[in-house]
């Protein structure tokens, strides 16, 4: 309990002091309540996603470290790999993957990195998963764009 | 035609021969004569625009003539502070006290320094002059600290005692220990402290409370002076180094936050001292201490404290790094595991069975 709150503060100190360390993730505490965070990422570049801001919702465990945190898409996103109501992300590193050493920042990174390479193989979202599965690709990439622009973008107007 | 302007400006050539022959032998006279100038020329100017780097003995020499005859490593101190002066950088009288080795006396008597003296002195401390950059720093550092801290023995003692006087007597162990390991990484300092000029003047105004190194021991500091004269600069746990100086690692961790300068600054010199690199546990982000940075759990190389491995054995037991699971474990690991999983663990290490 303590160490993860001590740990949760180094993390806090380490944001803001590198906060234009990595431009693509903005990682904010909640005034009052350490363990839980936000993240607004953006969209990798030449994917679906490009142009969109995405906003995750960080729940950190008592026993963190040692246990990940859970996080899940407050954004709408079409990605096989991400429950399309819950937001609940798939990712190996957010359960049985899991190491003490990744920080939240780095979590923000994978799932960057899973915005980018999405594995239909094992798919929260169905629709998604057999778009890609199919070979569909113009498919899925024209939803995820459609999807990208309706939730993750400023409304135009 | 190019050459013969350069003669003129030389001024060596007499030009008013009417008979060519004559003036094409005088002319290849006056090449080489020619050659000559502009290698001293060259050399002089190369010769300028080191002083107080490389040549200053040379300098020195010239005064020398002038100047007292000072004998032994005393007339460097000497030569270079002369040298200093051509720069006007101090008045003579404050610089030949501090070379005179009375390093603590002077302390309290120079309190005007200008920020000039910085880039003079910095200069001067690449020539091995550590007698020299010695005392010019202790003078240096009393007059930053003059507004709050102080950096002279006498006063010091005094005004420290109180607060961290249990600092300081482990801290001299800590300079013991250290002082081999950092020796080479104060060569890499010394390459530093050049470019780092602007820092120092930077943080030159602060009263740094790391003064109590300065005073920590006269003794002990003065040796580890005498023994380091061919080092280029000083080491971190030199008794002379500058407290103005930026103690680099941890410019680098707290880039901007002067405020920690003030407040923690004997504390990190602590720090620094006890080990030269401490690094953060990856798990808690606490500093390793020197048991835990001796501690390597697992084969793939990730290193994390005590606790948090004993931590770690009590939940999955994988290693955070590589993620396979510790395959041996130390005896505190193994005094955490109740009977089962003890069990479990001596089945697959060999080393356990062997010890059982």
């Amino acid at each position: 309990m303590q160490a993860s709150r001590a740990r949760l503060f180094k993390e806090y100190k380490e944001v803001q002091r590198e906060k234009s360390a990595d431009p693509d993730i903005q990682l904010v505490c909640d005034d009052s309540n350490i363990f839980k965070w936000t993240a607004l990422i953006k969209g990798p570049s030449e994917t679906p996603f490009e142009g969109g801001v995405f906003q995750l919702a960080f729940s950190v465990p008592e026993q963190y470290p040692l246990q990940p945190p859970q996080v899940r898409f407050l954004t709408k996103i079409f990605h096989p790999n991400v429950h399309f109501k819950t937001g609940e992300i798939c990712l190996d590193i957010l359960k049985n993957a899991w190491s003490p050493a990744w920080t939240l920042q780095s979590v923000c990174r994978a799932i960057i990195a899973l915005m980018a390479h999405p594995e239909p193989d094992s798919p929260l979202n169905c629709d998604s998963g057999n778009l890609l599965r199919s070979g569909d690709i113009r498919g899925y990439q024209s939803m995820a764009r459609m999807y990208t622009r309706l939730a993750a973008m400023p409304k135009k107007g | 035609m190019h050459s013969d302007s350069i003669a003129t400006n030389a001024s060596n050539m007499p030009m008013a021969s009417s008979n060519a022959k004559d003036f094409a032998k005088k002319k290849r006279m006056n090449r080489s004569a020619k050659l000559k100038q502009w290698k001293l020329d060259a050399r002089r100017e190369q010769w300028l625009s080191q002083v107080g780097i490389d040549t200053v003995k040379n300098k020195g020499r010239k005064e020398e003539s002038t100047g007292r005859g000072i004998d032994g490593p005393l007339t460097q101190v000497g030569r270079r502070v002369r040298a200093m002066e051509k720069l006007e950088i101090r008045s003579r009288g404050e610089e030949e006290n501090d070379g005179g080795s009375i390093h603590h006396d002077s302390d309290s008597k120079s309190p005007l320094n200008s920020p000039m003296s910085h880039t003079g002195s910095v200069l001067g401390g690449n020539d091995s002059g550590t007698n020299f950059t010695g005392s010019s720093s202790s003078s240096r550092s009393s007059s930053s600290s003059s507004s709050g801290g102080c950096c002279s023995g006498s006063m010091s003692e005094e005004d420290e005692d109180g607060e961290d006087g249990c600092l300081d007597d482990w801290e001299a162990v800590a300079d013991a220990l250290a002082a081999t390991d950092e020796k080479q990484q104060l060569h890499a300092n010394s390459l530093d402290t050049a470019s780092e000029d602007k820092n120092v003047a930077r943080f030159d105004s602060q009263p740094v409370s790391s003064i109590d190194i300065s005073k920590a021991k006269p003794g002990a500091g003065a040796s580890v002076d005498r023994t380091s004269v061919n080092c280029r600069a000083w080491r971190p746990d030199d008794a002379f180094r500058p407290q103005s100086l930026p103690n680099l690692s941890k410019q680098y961790s707290f880039p901007m936050n002067s405020d920690r300068h003030y407040a923690c600054g004997a504390s990190v010199w602590v720090c620094k001292n006890a080990a030269s690199t401490p690094k953060p546990c990856p798990i808690c982000y606490e500093d390793l201490d020197f048991t835990d940075s001796s501690f390597l759990p697992c084969s793939c190389g990730f290193r994390l404290c005590l606790f948090c491995h004993k931590r770690i054995l009590e939940e999955d037991g994988r290693c955070p790094g590589c993620r396979k699971q510790y395959n041996y474990d130390p005896v505190e690991g193994e005094a955490t595991l109740d009977g089962g999983s003890l069990i479990y663990r001596l089945t697959r290490s060999c080393s356990m069975i062997t010890r059982s």
